[in-house]
């Protein structure tokens, strides 16, 4: 295990490609793009622009609930309360719509009850010293999942206006406002992962913590802002969400929290930390769309379609895994 | 009873044992003395059957006998009680005591039986321990007393006991050593494993000395004295010194006033000056990678104050210490040091605190710069940490506090492990650093080492500062005689 750790290296990459990690980077994508060519040779509705856009849109919720969740896994933790969040965030932003709030208050309203609840998930494990995330993010799973039921009664509240809604189901000339945002996102995460020093301490953290402590480090502040970004990608997914179905419903996001631990690490996260790439979380996530997305267009039904995917989950980690065996024997052979 | 004839072992081609023989009679207590690194353990673990000797022989009552796992040793009654206990807190005393070998009834465990005879076992060296608790509910000394009951259980007839007074206070030591005496009085040999030369002196009958895997001696503990046997422990030879550096007593840079950390160091006061390489020396345990990780703020800490250009700092946690110019390097670089799966580029820009958005070009130039000023040896920044030899590694750990500059480094065992020529590269850094104006402190438990490149050395015995020695009064002799407690 330590020695299939030890060339997991390309997440860490700071600067300058070395050709080893672009191959095994473009690996993903290539996984990807074959998937893609099945389904294409398989139906014809698939390789359609509308169809393909159909995908980036349906998959955007998840992608931006995934990245929260890989610079938490980065850090060797897991977040379990994402979906949860995304719920609670969802009702919010609808009961301040109602209530007249202007559209970009609504807005930041999901953003700021999502960050607000990940901070609390990050500080329940840095200042209460719980022995593991899953304990914090577990209660915190159930507690606004809770929350969000009883504020909203337990009935969605529908009949959003337009101006809110336009994130999510708006559209830039022929591209989705959605898929927009995602690359925005997607692009603020990068930079921030790899240009700054607060993103390479996260790595550090995942890496070693203890190394990361010594070097000076405040790694409890880092724990903690990592949370606090995963809960606001989850009030910013409910954002989108909400808009799309025209509806703050309190059960939306319910299980979504393992759609993006099983993006997080098809994209070639470690459960142990250290390793993870924006990219490699985008290619999984549209790997989880694609997927669902195509045995739809099959007729699959979806009870088959939750089967599939679980393997595919399996079958990804363990295609990783060999990689990596023989990476490393390479390597300690040369 | 055992007689142990010319043993050889090598580990990846470095003898550690060479030609060592030992006999222990039946109701000894035979002690084994040495430096770090003189070869007791490997000898122990042989004898325990948990390493198989290159060469030699082992009788067993006068026969030849092959000791292969640790469980032909126990068939044999050959018992090793170690340093680290192997017990399993959370199940009862006397289910670790008879741990794998349960004794059954019709119902299952006969746990009446478990009890009863652990309490017998107890009480025969006199002691009430109620066997039905947990184990994490007693202290070292008392678990110790299970492991030795779990000893006799097996019948043991030779119980190896290594350093087992480390973590005992004044009044368990004693109870311990009542235990021992009770134990020998009953017939059981015991190899006892000390640093500690007053203890041989009141516990032991004979004593054996080993020096750098060789056998120096084998005597009664009466027939020799504390002084002969320190020198017997170090050698003849003189120390050399190397007189390379004056010693340099400019300004006071950095003073520590009452570290206390109760029961691992306890009201250590010291001064660094500026330019000054003051090493600390000890024998493991002693204290001082605690003390050095508490005044980092890594470690606790009941109290005390540190001072730095003369006005108190407050270091609650590495991050005040990196701060205000502290930097360590710590005992364990692969669990403490390095980021084990990134690159050799990622692990020396770890401390770039001042830096917030990253210029990936100055990152580039800034770490080869590093990797060119101190020879490391390697083919790529990018290539992983942990493709690097050992003393190329932690170059790259004292390598990342280059490029931010501290004012005072600790370096905890820098050289371990690492390659002669890596060492000398390290130790010429030490200097380095020194001469420009820093303070050093160097933790090492080579005594050669610290007399290579210390100024002036303080000496650590049982957490306490034992002594502190100018380069002029400094000698092999000296350190070791202050570190086992020796006058």
């Amino acid at each position: 295990m330590a020695n299939a750790a030890t060339v997991r290296s390309e997440g860490t990459r700071s600067w300058r490609s070395a050709p080893l990690s672009v191959l095994r980077r473009l690996g993903a994508v290539l996984a990807l793009l074959a998937m893609c060519a099945i389904l294409a040779a398989l139906s014809d509705h698939f390789l359609t622009f509308d169809n393909l856009m159909n995908v980036f849109r349906q998959s955007a919720v998840n992608t931006l609930l995934a990245l929260g969740q890989l610079l938490v896994i980065v850090t060797a933790g897991i977040d379990l309360s994402v979906g949860s969040i995304l719920g609670f965030a969802c009702v919010v932003a609808a009961l301040m719509l109602k209530a007249g709030a202007p559209a970009w208050l609504s807005i930041l309203g999901a953003i700021a009850v999502g960050t607000a609840l990940g901070s609390v998930n990050g500080l329940l494990l840095t200042r209460l010293r719980l022995p593991h995330p899953f304990i914090p993010t577990l209660g915190m799973m159930n507690v606004a999942r809770g929350l969000a039921l009883v504020i909203s009664g337990g009935f969605p509240i529908s009949g959003l206006p337009d101006g809110f809604r336009w994130l999510g189901a708006g559209k830039i000339g022929f591209i989705p406002a959605p898929v927009l945002v995602v690359l925005a996102v997607c692009a603020v995460l990068h930079l921030f992962l790899n240009r700054t020093m607060v993103g390479r301490d996260i790595y550090a953290i995942g890496g070693n913590k203890q190394a990361a402590v010594l070097c000076g480090i405040p790694v409890n502040s880092r724990l903690t802002l990592v949370y606090a970004i995963s809960g606001g990608l989850a009030g910013l997914a409910a954002v989108l969400l909400a808009g799309r179905m025209n509806s703050g419903f309190p059960l939306a996001g319910a299980g979504a929290e393992l759609d993006s631990i099983a993006a997080v690490i098809i994209g070639g996260a470690s459960f142990f930390g250290g390793v993870g790439t924006v990219s490699g979380t985008l290619v999984g996530a549209l790997m989880i769309g694609v997927l669902r997305n195509g045995l739809n267009l099959l007729d699959v039904s979806s009870y088959w379609q939750s089967a599939v995917i679980g393997v595919v989950i399996v079958m990804a980690v363990w295609i990783d895994v060999m990689r990596q065996r023989s990476a490393s024997k390479n390597a300690h052979g040369s | 009873m055992l007689r142990v004839e010319n043993i050889w072992k090598s580990f990846s081609g470095v003898p550690v044992l060479r030609d060592v023989s030992l006999d222990v009679r039946a109701g000894e207590v035979h002690a084994v003395a040495g430096a770090n690194g003189a070869g007791k353990s490997t000898l122990m673990n042989i004898v325990s059957g948990v390493l198989t000797s290159d060469s030699g022989t082992i009788l067993w009552d006068g026969s030849p006998v092959e000791l292969k796992t640790p469980a032909d040793g126990r068939a044999l009654g050959i018992s090793f009680v170690h340093q680290e206990l192997a017990l399993v807190p959370q199940l009862s005393v006397g289910e670790n005591v008879f741990l794998g070998r349960h004794p059954v009834n019709r119902l299952g465990v006969a746990w009446d039986e478990i009890h009863r005879r652990t309490r017998e076992l107890l009480s025969a060296m006199g002691h009430t321990i109620d066997p039905t608790r947990l184990v994490k509910e007693f202290g070292v000394a008392e678990q110790q007393l299970v492991e030795i009951a779990r000893a006799l259980a097996i019948d043991a007839r030779l119980i190896i006991m290594d350093e087992p007074t480390a973590p005992l206070s004044g009044a368990e030591t004693a109870r311990l050593f009542g235990t021992i005496s009770g134990l020998r009085a009953r017939g059981v040999s015991i190899i006892y494993i000390t640093h500690r030369l007053p203890e041989i002196f009141q516990l032991a009958d004979r004593v054996t000395v080993l020096r750098d895997g060789c056998h120096v001696l084998t005597c009664a503990t009466s027939a020799i004295t504390s002084e002969e046997l320190v020198r017997k422990m170090v050698g003849d030879a003189p120390a050399a010194l190397d007189e390379g550096r004056p010693a340099a007593r400019a300004r006071e840079l950095f003073r520590v006033e009452g570290f206390t950390n109760a029961g691992k160091f306890e009201d250590i006061s010291f001064e660094v000056h500026a330019g000054e390489v003051l090493g600390l020396a000890g024998l493991v345990g002693a204290g001082r990678t605690e003390l050095v990780e508490a005044i980092f703020g890594f470690g606790p800490c009941d109290r005390g104050a540190l001072y730095l250009d003369g006005k108190q700092i407050r270091v609650r946690s590495p991050f005040d210490a990196v701060r205000c110019g502290l930097a360590l390097v710590p005992d364990d670089r692969k669990a403490k040091g390095l980021v084990a799966n990134a690159s050799v580029g990622f692990n020396l820009g770890l401390t770039s605190h001042d830096q917030f958005l990253l210029r990936p070009r100055w990152l580039r130039e800034s770490a080869e710069a590093i990797v060119r000023d101190l020879r490391v040896r390697l083919s790529s920044l990018d290539q992983p940490v942990t493709t690097l030899s050992g003393g190329n590694q932690q170059k790259i750990v004292l390598g990342k506090w280059l490029r931010v500059g501290a004012r005072v480094y600790f370096l905890d065992e820098p050289t371990r492990g690492i390659d002669v020529s890596a060492k000398a590269e390290i130790h010429n850094l030490i200097g380095r650093l020194a001469r420009e104006g820093a303070g050093v402190v160097v933790v090492s438990s080579e005594i050669d080492e610290i007399l290579g490149v210390a100024d002036r050395i303080l000496v650590m015995h049982r957490g306490r500062i034992a002594g502190e020695l100018t380069r002029g009064e400094a000698s092999e002799k000296r350190i070791v005689q202050l570190a086992t407690g020796g006058e």
